[in-house]
Formats: C-alpha cells, sequence, structure tokens
C-alpha cells in the first residue's frame, strides 16, 4: 500500500484502498442516482455506505502520514457533533424568531439581543444571580478553606471524617435540593423541629427574600465547600514543611507564617476553586428549581432560560440569552486567567 | 363411503387450518404508547386495560403507559412533542395544553371519527367536562378530546376533629352557631365559615385538640396557594368567579380586554378574599409551596382539619398504606360566597384531563385509540372506573343512584360539576400562568397587595394578548 495521494489521472482511476479522491467521485455520482431510483430508506443506505468508503480511503490515505492527526480526530468529531454543531447551530438560530412548537422561521437580525439588553426582567434576574454567585462563591471559599486547614492536621478518624465530608459533592443536585426541601420544611422539617425547642412558632426560613437566599446559599456551599477544601487541601500538603521547621526556628508569629509561606502555595488552586465555583455559581439552576421555584426573588437567568426555552418554547430567545451568559462567563473567565497571570509573574 | 368421509375430514381440517391461519393473518399485535401523569386515576386506567381490554377487532392490542409526575408534565410531554420524537400516539393531556399543542400540530382534530356510537356517548355527556376538555377554540366545535378523568375541587374533612364533642362545644360557644362535621352540614359551609374554623383550630403542639394533647401543630384549614404550575390559580379563579369577576375571555376573541377586566375592583375585592383566609394556613403557606400535593401530605398526615383538593387525591386519602387519617374522613363540596339571598356560589375551575391523539398516528391506531375511548367510556368500564375511585363525566352512570355508593365523594359529584368553568386554552396559555403564578406568589408570601398583583398581571396579558393578535 502506497501512502501518496494519487496525483495524475491513472492514479486518479486505479481502484486502491487510499484512493479518496475516487470514492469521493463516486459518491458524488451514485448518490444523487440512488436518490432519484431508490425508495428513501436504500438511498441512505447507499448515502451511508459512500460516506463510509471516503472515510475508510481517507484514513488508510493519511496514515503513516497523520497518524497523530487521526488518533485525535474521534475525540474531535465527537467535540464537533455533540458541542461545536449545536453551538454554532443555536447561534444561527438565535437570529430568527423559532419556536420549538412552530414550524416557521423569520429573520430578525439582533432584534432578539436589543429586546434582552433592554429587557428589565432579564435585568432583575441577572441582578438576582450576580448576587447568588457573590453569596454562594464566598461562603463556600471561606468554608472550603477552613475545612482544609483542619483536614491538613493529622488527629483521629481523620479519614472517615474526610469521606463524611466529601459525600454532599458526589450526590446530585436534585437529591440535595430534595433533601434540603424537607429540611427546611415548616412543619415537618428539622430546622423548624429544632426552633420549635426554643420558641413556640414555627420556623419559615423561606418566608422571605433573606430567608430564601440564605436557603440557596447554604444549601449549595453544603454541596460544593468540599470541592473548595480538596483543592486547597492539595496545596496545603505540597507546603515542604522545611520552611514551616525554618520559620519556627526564626520564631516567625502564626499569621505571618500563613500568609508568606501558606498562602503563595494555595494561591494558585484557591484561584482555580474560585474560577471553577464561579462558573458553576452563574449557572444555577437544579437547587433553586426545586427549594423555591424561583419564587421570593430567587429566579436566576439560568431559571429564566430554561421558562423561555423549555416552557414557552422561545427557541431563538432563549439562544441569545444563552449567547449572552456564555460571553459573560468567557469575559469573567478571562479577567480570572488575567489576573492569575499577572499575580505569578509579580511572584 | 370412506373415501367421502376421509374428503370431508380433511376438507374440515383443512378449513380448520385456513381459518386458523387467516385469523392469524388478520390479527396483529398494535401498540399504543400514552403519555399520561402519574396518579390514581391514570394507574386505575392502567389496571382496568390489562384486566379487562379485548380489542373488538381481534387484534392483540397492547398500552404502553409512561408514567409522569404531575410537576413534569407538561415539560416532559412538550420536550417529547416539540423534539419530533414522536413517541407518543395518544395522551392524557391536561385540557390548558390544546391550544398551544393543536397550534403546533400535535393533536388530531377528533371530528371526524365521531360515529354514532360515539356520539351517542358524547350526547350523554356533561357540557363542561366536555367543552373543557375537547373543544379548540374553546366551547367551539371542533373536537380534541375526549374525557379520560374529569375532576372537580371538594372539601376533605377530618371528622374525628370536627365532631368530638368538646371542639363542638367550644366552638358554639365562640361563633354562636354549630361546627358542621357531617358530610351534609359540610356541603353548606361558606367561605366565611370556612374561615372560622381555620381561625378556632390553630393550635400548638401539646394543646388540647379533640380530647387530647396535640402530637404537633394543628391547623384548621388549607388550600392550594403554590407557585409552580396552576398551584394558586385554580383556587383564586373560583374566588374570582365567585365575586362576580372575570379573567380574559378568550371566547370573546379580540374584542376582550385584559386591562379593566382582570384588575377590576370586584377581581381585587375576590382575590382579597382568598388571600385574607392564608392567615390560618399551615406556615409552609409562607413559602410559596403549598401546592396541592402539600396539602395532601398535611391532610394525609394529620396536620389539618379541611382541606380543599382535586378528587384525583381522594384514594390515598381513605388509604391507611397511604393515609394517617383514613377512616376520619368525611367528603363534601367546595365552600363558596353565601349571596344575597342566602344561597351559595360556587363556581369553580374545573380540573381533570382529556385523551387526546396525536398527529402522526397511522389509520390502524387510530382506529384501536378510538375503540380504546369508546370502551373507556362505555357504562361498564366507567362504572369499574367509579367504583375503583374514578370520576364519570356521562350523565347516565352519575346519576345512576349506584354511583353515589361507590365512593364516599362521588356524592358532591352531580351537583359539583353544574359550577365548574375553565381557564384559557390559547397557546399562550402558559405563558400567561407562569407570570400570573409569579404575581400571586407575591401577594401570597406577602409582598405586593392584591390590586398591584392583579394590575401587574393584567398588564402583561394585555401587552402579550395584543403582540399576538389576540386583541384588538
Amino acid at each position: 500500500m502506497t501512502s501518496n495521494s494519487p496525483s495524475s489521472g491513472d492514479k486518479l482511476l486505479t481502484l486502491r484502498w487510499d484512493n479518496w479522491l475516487l470514492a469521493l467521485l463516486a459518491g458524488i455520482i451514485a448518490v444523487p442516482i440512488a436518490t432519484l431510483l431508490l425508495p428513501g430508506f436504500l438511498a441512505v443506505v447507499v448515502a451511508g455506505i459512500f460516506i463510509a468508503l471516503v472515510v475508510i480511503t481517507a484514513i488508510v490515505n493519511a496514515w503513516s502520514r497523520h497518524i497523530g492527526g487521526l488518533l485525535v480526530a474521534p475525540a474531535i468529531a465527537v467535540l464537533v457533533v455533540m458541542n461545536i454543531f449545536p453551538l454554532l447551530w443555536s447561534l444561527g438560530l438565535s437570529f430568527y424568531s423559532y419556536r420549538a412548537d412552530r414550524q416557521t422561521l423569520r429573520f430578525l437580525g439582533t432584534r432578539n439581543y436589543e429586546r434582552l439588553i433592554t429587557d428589565p426582567v432579564v435585568w432583575d434576574r441577572l441582578t438576582t444571580t450576580a448576587y447568588l454567585v457573590v453569596l454562594t462563591v464566598a461562603v463556600q471559599m471561606v468554608i472550603g478553606f477552613l475545612l482544609a486547614l483542619l483536614f491538613s492536621k493529622q488527629f483521629p478518624l481523620r479519614r472517615y471524617l474526610l469521606i463524611l465530608v466529601l459525600t454532599p459533592m458526589m450526590l446530585s443536585y436534585v437529591a440535595v435540593g430534595a433533601f434540603f426541601r424537607y429540611y427546611y420544611d415548616p412543619t415537618f422539617g428539622l430546622v423548624s423541629q429544632i426552633a420549635n425547642l426554643f420558641t413556640t412558632e414555627p420556623f419559615v426560613l423561606i418566608s422571605s427574600t433573606a430567608g430564601a437566599f440564605a436557603a440557596i446559599v447554604i444549601a449549595d456551599a453544603w454541596m460544593w465547600a468540599p470541592f473548595v477544601m480538596l483543592l486547597v487541601l492539595a496545596g496545603l500538603v505540597s507546603v515542604p514543611k522545611h520552611l514551616y521547621e525554618a520559620a519556627s526556628v526564626d520564631r516567625v508569629p502564626g499569621w505571618r507564617r500563613f500568609w508568606w509561606i501558606t498562602f503563595p502555595y494555595v494561591k494558585g488552586l484557591l484561584l482555580l476553586a474560585l474560577l471553577f465555583r464561579t462558573i458553576e455559581a452563574f449557572k444555577l439552576f437544579d437547587v433553586v428549581f426545586i427549594l423555591t421555584d424561583g419564587g421570593q426573588s430567587t429566579e436566576t437567568i439560568a431559571l429564566y432560560v430554561y421558562r423561555q426555552a423549555i416552557q414557552f418554547n422561545k427557541t431563538s430567545y432563549s439562544s441569545s440569552l444563552s449567547y449572552i451568559l456564555l460571553f459573560t462567563v468567557i469575559v469573567l473567565t478571562n479577567l480570572y486567567l488575567y489576573l492569575a497571570n499577572r499575580r505569578s509573574k509579580e511572584a | 363411503m370412506l373415501k367421502s368421509k376421509q374428503l370431508m375430514i380433511t376438507s374440515v381440517v383443512a378449513g380448520c387450518l385456513g381459518l386458523s391461519m387467516a385469523t392469524t393473518a388478520f390479527a396483529e399485535e398494535i401498540t399504543l404508547n400514552m403519555a399520561v401523569p402519574d396518579w390514581p386515576p391514570t394507574r386505575i386506567m392502567k389496571k382496568l386495560f390489562d384486566e379487562n381490554y379485548k380489542a373488538k377487532s381481534g387484534n392483540t392490542v397492547k398500552l404502553e403507559v409512561d408514567f409522569i409526575p404531575w410537576p413534569d408534565y407538561y415539560t416532559r410531554l412538550n420536550a417529547s412533542l416539540t423534539s419530533g420524537e414522536q413517541k407518543y400516539n395518544m395522551a392524557v393531556s391536561d385540557s390548558q395544553w390544546l391550544g398551544a399543542f393543536i397550534e403546533g400540530g400535535y393533536y388530531r382534530k377528533l371530528n371526524d371519527l365521531v360515529d354514532p356510537e360515539l356520539k351517542a356517548i358524547l350526547d350523554d355527556m356533561h357540557q363542561a367536562p366536555l367543552q373543557a376538555y375537547g373543544t379548540y377554540p374553546y366551547k367551539s366545535d371542533n373536537l380534541y378530546g375526549f374525557p379520560q378523568m374529569p375532576d372537580i375541587l371538594i372539601t376533605y374533612a377530618r371528622t374525628d376533629v370536627l365532631c368530638h364533642a368538646d371542639e363542638q362545644a367550644a366552638f358554639k360557644a365562640k361563633y354562636g352557631t354549630k361546627l358542621p362535621c357531617t358530610p351534609e352540614e359540610l356541603d353548606g359551609m361558606d367561605w366565611d365559615m370556612f374561615g372560622n374554623i381555620g381561625e378556632f383550630f390553630q393550635r400548638k403542639k401539646g394543646e388540647k385538640l379533640a380530647g387530647a394533647a396535640a402530637a404537633d401543630d394543628f391547623y384548621g384549614i388549607a388550600y392550594q396557594a403554590g407557585k409552580g404550575y396552576d398551584f394558586s390559580s385554580m383556587q383564586i379563579n373560583g374566588f374570582l368567579w365567585q365575586h362576580g369577576a372575570e379573567i380574559w375571555d378568550e371566547t370573546n376573541i379580540p374584542k376582550a380586554q385584559a386591562e379593566g377586566v382582570v384588575n377590576s375592583d370586584t377581581a381585587v375585592k375576590g382575590f382579597d378574599h382568598y388571600l385574607s383566609l392564608l392567615k390560618y394556613m399551615p406556615p409552609v403557606v409562607k413559602t410559596g409551596s403549598m401546592d396541592i400535593f402539600k396539602t395532601d401530605e398535611l391532610f394525609r398526615e394529620g396536620k389539618i382539619a379541611l382541606n380543599i383538593e382535586w378528587i384525583g387525591f381522594a384514594e390515598s386519602a381513605i388509604n391507611p398504606e397511604t393515609s394517617k387519617v383514613a377512616g376520619k374522613i368525611a367528603f363534601a363540596s367546595m365552600p363558596g360566597l353565601k349571596m344575597a339571598d342566602g344561597s351559595i356560589n360556587r363556581t369553580s375551575n374545573i380540573g381533570g384531563q382529556p385523551f387526546v391523539i396525536m398527529t402522526w398516528t397511522d389509520d390502524k391506531k387510530i382506529k384501536e385509540a378510538v375503540d380504546f375511548v369508546k370502551w373507556w367510556l362505555s357504562p361498564e368500564i366507567q362504572h369499574q372506573f367509579a367504583s375503583a375511585g374514578g370520576q364519570s363525566a356521562i350523565k347516565s352512570v352519575y346519576n345512576d343512584p349506584k354511583y353515589t355508593t361507590y365512593r364516599p365523594w362521588n356524592r358532591t359529584w352531580a351537583s359539583g360539576l353544574d359550577w365548574q368553568q375553565d381557564v384559557w386554552h390559547i397557546p399562550q396559555f402558559f405563558e400567561m400562568l407562569v407570570q400570573q403564578q409569579e404575581q400571586f406568589d407575591l401577594a401570597i408570601t406577602g409582598k405586593q397587595d392584591a390590586k398591584a398583583t392583579l394590575d401587574n398581571i393584567a398588564k402583561f396579558q394585555q401587552r402579550l394578548l395584543s403582540d399576538e393578535g389576540l386583541i384588538e
């Protein structure tokens, strides 16, 4: 088997397993004929055979020369089919007035985007999301950091406690939401039952906006603080012991030891945790959906997109909204990366 | 002779063989795929089908049912229909969805399938459910659905608490009137009495309740006040209509207006009346999550004396396996508004669901689906359904004296049906519903008054419906 592609007319007509041009040519001629002459199903089969033939001959042809490219091709193909294509498709849709439950399509240009940017409801949902992002991420970072400091020390039952602390992260969002819904329930809930020991009134956490926010932040922090802890813990164990030993010889106070030795080692991972959690918190949906369904002014932008896309079938409108969100997340990510790079250069 | 006998036997055997072959050739296995909400009325239907159904055509008909939980049902069915997967031939659809799914091209018009047999059945049906479940535009002649489970809101009452001598005496002393306790007495209850019962039974844990210390906090009344789906609108609409107010009238497009109607003074009065009773209800009402499932759960757990609930939940309330209060319940009509002449106006929002058939279902399956619907609506099966806890919209069935003996709530059925109206069926209903539920939730959780709430709803509906060309 030769690895050169056919370059002359002779080579083009040679029947060989690496002659992908011939396969392509045959396909271009045969598929339209099959479509015209054969019933629908058989025509699809014929088209499939020719596509397979072109792919196989192209692979055989490129085998020895582009082996690296061929090895990543399946992954790229999956990425294109599952991610890139839908992304571009929805980008296209966002300029039309398409609804999933209608078969009509009208070009709108940037009208969807104009409407979104001027819609006070969208701004309200974005503000809610921003509050929740700041609150949930801040609480998770603080608790996660403190947990990591705790678990970086040796103490009895540490391993078992660590497994327990990590469990919430492995649960599904829906399970956590449902669990906390019962936890906060004024009649059956544990929180209310405990509060009942001290007061005669039932404790209704989700009866105000502040309470509902607290309920969501607590549930989300319970689930994701262990994630922050895990990352920070990895940073903590990587701090060389001799630095602490040297510091203790120099009688450096505790907080300075933390600031000058511990913190620089965990900073990078902390920033990574911050990045992951901010992006995730920006998409906060499940816990809010189950705990409040957006009630008490807690409707996040993700929940709003869900309503527009899945419940109201406003496919185009929700696609444009999703693109604005995607853009926001990309800007945020780059901002973080820029800051992280600047810090590391300074260091 | 022998030869002719042999010949006869051979021909008989051949004939039998041929006949059996012909039957095998004609009898096909046909599967009807159906999406249904997961609750007793559809579970009972599936059980009755599996135990009794023999297709008239001679085919072996199977019913593949997807039981989908109620809160997700619309979203799941909507996703299936709009994705184009064409998974279902039939569905048990909520009546409000008709417009959205008919305009989308998913629900098939059924007028051409109505043969004399089906017409006789439909003629014998109560108009309220038939119009609510079957017609689009609402109350037109276009038929899109056949009733599967008709449903109305009724009162579930704890007789052990209400009938207790101590409570009876204390109530009489406080309000100067008898605390209603029997089903007949409860039938005469208006919203004022309902409110009094709410005020009267607000017992903390350990306080005396029906002669013993209350094991937990106990409340007098509950009705739906949740933010999700339609879990407050279905009750609020009743209050609005009873007070003489209207919702946007879809039978009068494009003249009917939303502004000035939805937020009229009478509507504000009706909505305020609804809100005024919430203070007596379990504290979960303040969270916006007291939906029909929560009130049902609270009632079955023994935390409330009176609950306004769909009949569809009643079967699980009287079952000792699922209810702590089984055997201690009476059922009565939903309370209403006492009018100047002393009568009670009980106008209410109809519940229940129709069968629909999808447009992509082929002729063979359509024939089987129609036969299945005829079977379902036949008096024999309707009686069996009712005796297992369902309801029938067919007059000759529910007027049969036997009917009221099946279940304790059936006595409320015939009179209750006359009071039913339905909410909008237009394709935009879900957008209107979600916005309305959000606004109602703000009022229920005390963030906004009735007037501002209805003003916001009216403004939104006026804009949306004008944009869609439904208001001129």
